[in-house]
């Protein structure tokens, strides 16, 4: 029993990271249709700015998550502005300038952090472990298990049921209607990129104290992420919750089972499985093209 | 119409000239062997031109089919050393460290240099091939194909990784038997080898021209432009897409194993993702629908980046440059240097025909029809 | 009807419905050889679906369609288009980024293998033929514009001779005059009536006076069935088509 308890609970560790770090590259791919590359090194410069603001300002991580989402919101704002709204009806060249984007990023944080692993603190309020029927879990994992969830929840109510929501859902219906009753979509494209980069920036600095921190963490978790947003469901919020939690107690029973290297393999023969059959992903209901 | 294409076939044939003349001007060997490499990554670039610049497809794991060749090669090299490195087993050394008894299944074939250099292409077409159809007759495009072509390569790449005992693993192949065919010795730091590379170059680059010109070419253009349209004519798309990819992956495949003789040994690196995001970043910057233009922006790229390599920092900050050069080339620039020397030789008067004149209305447009250079 | 003629074309009990709303509904239509066809209904009637099931763009959900006698329903969209059928899109939809002799050339297609394909160029046997299609729809003098500076009426004549350079037996027209000038309609008129005998023709039309131009029968459809038949005068006299049309404007202008 507190063997299964604690493999449930690995797995719904494992679960909440992936649905932090899906949640952006989610809400930007399901609102402009844009798979972000660079979404990787957004989760990676949020882990930065806590390993920054901890090591050099002496911030507690708590104390810096605000701050965190604004910093890379305001990034994320920027490169849209920049770069982005260039390019909606050129996807294929969306994904090679966040490629572009992403390695530039990359190497801008080699060149002024330097290359080696950083280490982030944990809260010290949370650094304990909490006993559950049981199986005894860290605090902190449970911390980001809510914190995940609450943003979850969050996002899915600013979707639904406030203005901006249903803009929103208008203009992934059809940009061109949704423009045409006076909805400003380039705003709202702009918001939404902004919205998702500062999530990734949260997902970064929330998941700093767990893994170690590099220029090159980033690229593990857009793989990551992309996964869970193709077998969710291009546009579907529920389907991202819904895969993350399959796809993190799958990979926790995965990796007690075989080795990681081709636990990695299986995943992206999964991705490449499920965009040729079932492209709209699996907890996506059919609909016609 | 003929005037254009005969003038495009003397621009080819100029550069290639150029390009076999060189070893009649540097007499360093290590330099040769550095022009070697820079001539390699032309192929690549060429190969990618073909599947991205004329049908459509981003192929992102085109470094896949790039490794795939090399280690092929990189495996007929390795075979010829073994009685000298590993006495009465039969087996290369690696294996030997890592406890593997009989020579794997999969290895003996490599004995053979038919085989070998016949594998070195077709493995990468096959591989190619069947990635094609799996995703082409499933009608997957656009973004979730070069999505799928990262995947493929990143799945070999881990694989090769994961089987040490038969790839080498992390460490891939080395120590390397040196080339030789019909008694001609290929030293990787000689003229002779230079030359190889170029003529194999030179031949690519026709082939793909050829391709290019003619009516399966067109249709691929059309499938770029208007992939739905062109089934109701009666043409297999899928199968055009599966041919021109297999061909492309055919193309890498030979420059793979080049790299290996030009090398000396065969590495995952090879078919990483990194070295993956180069070529389509030469390419973007030659200009992906002029196999030309892509051509030359490889060698142009990896010419600067080379002459910076000597230092460290230098290099870093190249990286930089290199990604902001990439996105702002994507953004503004979709042709290349090609598209923009292009518009440059229509704007000179006398050339061109009106309708030429006026390069704003044909953004992202393809031109050769029109084109004043014949890049 | 012309009974001497051979049956080219047969829909049986051909239905289709996109999640749950069915959009053609047991069409049964018959189109003989050399025959001139012209397909009219109200907005929503299901035509252009049905010429959509006839090449393969949409597949029914039961129901057989026949060409020359044998089933096509299941075949992939090239091997519909090999039988010798060819289709032009209401949304003209030519290769924007080619030139028009490109365009035709691809029209012409004949040999559609890939390898075949790898060996054949541009001025080869196919030039003579495709410089009289230009002639024949007024772009002889386009024939290296891209397609996309053509005007929206040569766009739609381009798009007709890249069907007539395929040279299918059966030809599915959809709106072929939409967006033509009053002059271009005539000659468009003009132009069918010439192909009438060599080609099959199924036209889907709003424009009552260029179907009266050219139809020798009409079928109209109503909600995805086929609600009367005959010639352009037993059409407008029959009080069901008329009863269909009442809301859009009556038939003359629907």
């Amino acid at each position: 029993m507190d063997f299964v308890v604690a493999q449930i609970l690995t797995g719904l560790s494992l679960s909440s990271i992936l649905l932090l770090v899906a949640l952006g590259l989610a809400i930007i791919y399901g609102v402009t249709g844009v798979i972000n590359l660079a979404h990787g090194e957004f989760v990676m410069l949020g882990a930065y700015c806590a390993w920054l603001l901890q090591s050099q300002f002496g911030w507690s991580l708590l104390a810096s998550l605000a701050v965190i989402f604004l910093l890379i919101a305001a990034l994320g704002w920027l490169i849209e502005l920049a770069v982005i709204r260039h390019l909606y009806d050129r996807p294929l060249d969306t994904i090679l300038a966040t490629w572009g984007l992403g390695v530039m990023t990359q190497q801008i944080v080699r060149l002024t952090a330097g290359g080696e692993l950083r280490y982030v603190q944990m809260p010290p309020s949370l650094s304990g472990s909490v006993n559950i029927l049981g199986a005894t879990d860290s605090a902190y994992r449970l911390f980001v298990l809510a914190v995940a969830l609450g943003l979850f929840l969050l996002t899915w109510c600013i979707y639904r049921y406030t203005s901006f929501g249903l803009k929103l859902r208008a203009i992934t219906q059809n940009r061109a209607i949704a423009s045409s009753f006076g909805i400003n979509s380039a705003r709202a494209y702009r918001l939404t990129f902004a919205y998702g980069a500062g999530i990734a920036g949260l997902a970064g600095a929330l998941i700093s104290p767990l893994k170690s921190v590099s220029p090159e963490m980033g690229t593990t978790y857009v793989v990551d992420a992309f996964m869970v947003v193709v077998l969710g469901g291009v546009q579907s919020l529920v389907g991202t919750l819904a895969s993350s939690a399959v796809l993190g107690e799958a990979s926790g029973l995965l990796a007690y089972y075989s080795n990681d290297t081709i636990a990695k393999a299986l995943v992206l023969i999964a991705i490449v499985i499920i965009i040729r059959f079932r492209p709209q992903g699996l907890f996506a209901p059919r609909v016609r093209a | 119409m003929s005037g254009k294409i005969s003038r495009q076939i003397l621009l080819y044939g100029i550069v290639c000239l150029a390009i076999l003349a060189v070893p009649l001007l540097v007499d360093n060997a290590f330099l040769l062997n550095k022009y070697a490499r820079y001539l390699i990554f032309g192929m690549l670039a060429i190969a990618l031109s073909l599947s991205w610049g004329y049908a459509g497809i981003l192929n992102l794991g085109q470094a896949m089919t790039f490794g795939l060749g090399s280690y092929c090669m990189a495996m007929f090299l390795k075979l010829k050393t073994v009685p000298i490195h590993t006495g009465s087993d039969g087996l290369p050394d690696f294996m030997v460290w890592n406890n593997v008894t009989e020579l794997p299944w999969i290895w003996v074939p490599f004995q053979s240099m038919p085989f070998a250099l016949l594998a070195g292409m077709l493995v990468p077409a096959l591989f190619a091939a069947l990635l094609g159809w799996f995703m082409f007759g499933g009608r997957v495009a656009g973004v979730y194909a070069a999505i799928i072509t990262l995947a493929a390569m990143v799945v070999v790449n881990l694989i090769i990784i994961d089987q040490q005992s038969y790839t080498g693993g992390f460490n891939g192949i080395t120590d390397l038997a040196q080339f030789d065919i019909l008694g001609l010795a290929f030293d990787a730091y000689s003229a002779s080898t230079y030359y190889l590379v170029a003529v194999c170059l030179t031949v690519t680059l026709f082939v793909a021209l050829v391709v290019s010109r003619s009516k399966t070419g067109l249709i691929l253009q059309a499938v770029r432009d208007q992939e739905e349209r062109v089934r109701f004519f009666g043409y297999d798309v899928a199968l055009y897409k599966t041919f021109i990819f297999a061909l492309s992956a055919a193309i890498a495949g030979l420059a793979g194993m080049l790299y290996t003789i030009v090398m000396e040994f065969a590495s995952p690196t090879f078919l990483g993702v990194p070295l993956s995001l180069s070529i389509v970043i030469w390419v973007a910057v030659g200009g992906r629908q002029s196999l030309l233009g892509a051509m030359l922006g490889a060698m142009l790229v990896t010419g600067v980046q080379g002459a910076l390599s000597e230092t460290e920092a230098f290099l870093e900050t190249w990286t930089l440059v290199m990604g902001g050069l990439f996105v702002l080339i994507v953004l503004f620039m979709p042709k290349g240097l090609a598209g923009a020397v292009e518009a440059l030789l229509r704007r000179i008067p006398g050339g061109e025909r009106k309708g030429d004149a006026r390069p704003a209305a044909r953004q992202g447009s393809k031109s050769q029809p029109h084109l004043g250079g014949a890049l | 009807m012309t009974p001497a003629r051979e049956q080219l074309l047969a829909l049986r009990q051909v239905t289709v419905s996109f999640q749950g709303f069915v959009a053609v509904d047991r069409l049964d239509l018959a189109v003989a050889s050399g025959e001139l066809r012209c397909l009219i209904g109200p907005n929503g009637a299901g035509k252009s679906t049905t010429l959509d099931l006839i090449c393969g763009k949409s597949r029914t959900t039961s129901g057989e369609i026949a060409f020359r006698g044998a089933p096509i329903h299941a075949l992939k969209e090239f091997r519909i288009a090999r039988t010798g059928i060819g289709r032009k899109f209401q949304v003209p939809s030519v290769f924007r980024e080619l030139t028009v002799r490109e365009n035709l050339e691809i029209g012409c297609s004949r040999g559609p293998g890939v390898w075949r394909n790898l060996f054949r160029f541009s001025g080869g046997a196919d030039t003579e033929r495709l410089e009289r299609l230009a002639v024949l729809v007024g772009l002889e003098d386009h024939l290296e514009t891209q397609a996309a500076q053509l005007s929206h009426g040569q766009t739609q004549w381009l798009e007709i001779a890249l069907i007539l350079a395929q040279d299918p037996v059966l030809i599915l027209m959809d709106e072929p005059t939409a967006g033509m000038t009053a002059h271009e309609t005539s000659m468009t008129a003009a132009l069918f009536n010439r192909l009438r005998g060599r080609h099959t023709l199924v036209v889907v039309e709003h424009d009552m006076g260029f179907v009266r131009d050219i139809a020798e029968t009409i079928s109209v459809m109503h909600q995805g069935r086929l609600l009367a038949q005959g010639t352009a005068d037993e059409i407008s006299q029959d009080a069901k088509v008329r009863e269909a049309y009442l809301g859009s404007g009556g038939i003359g202008h629907a």
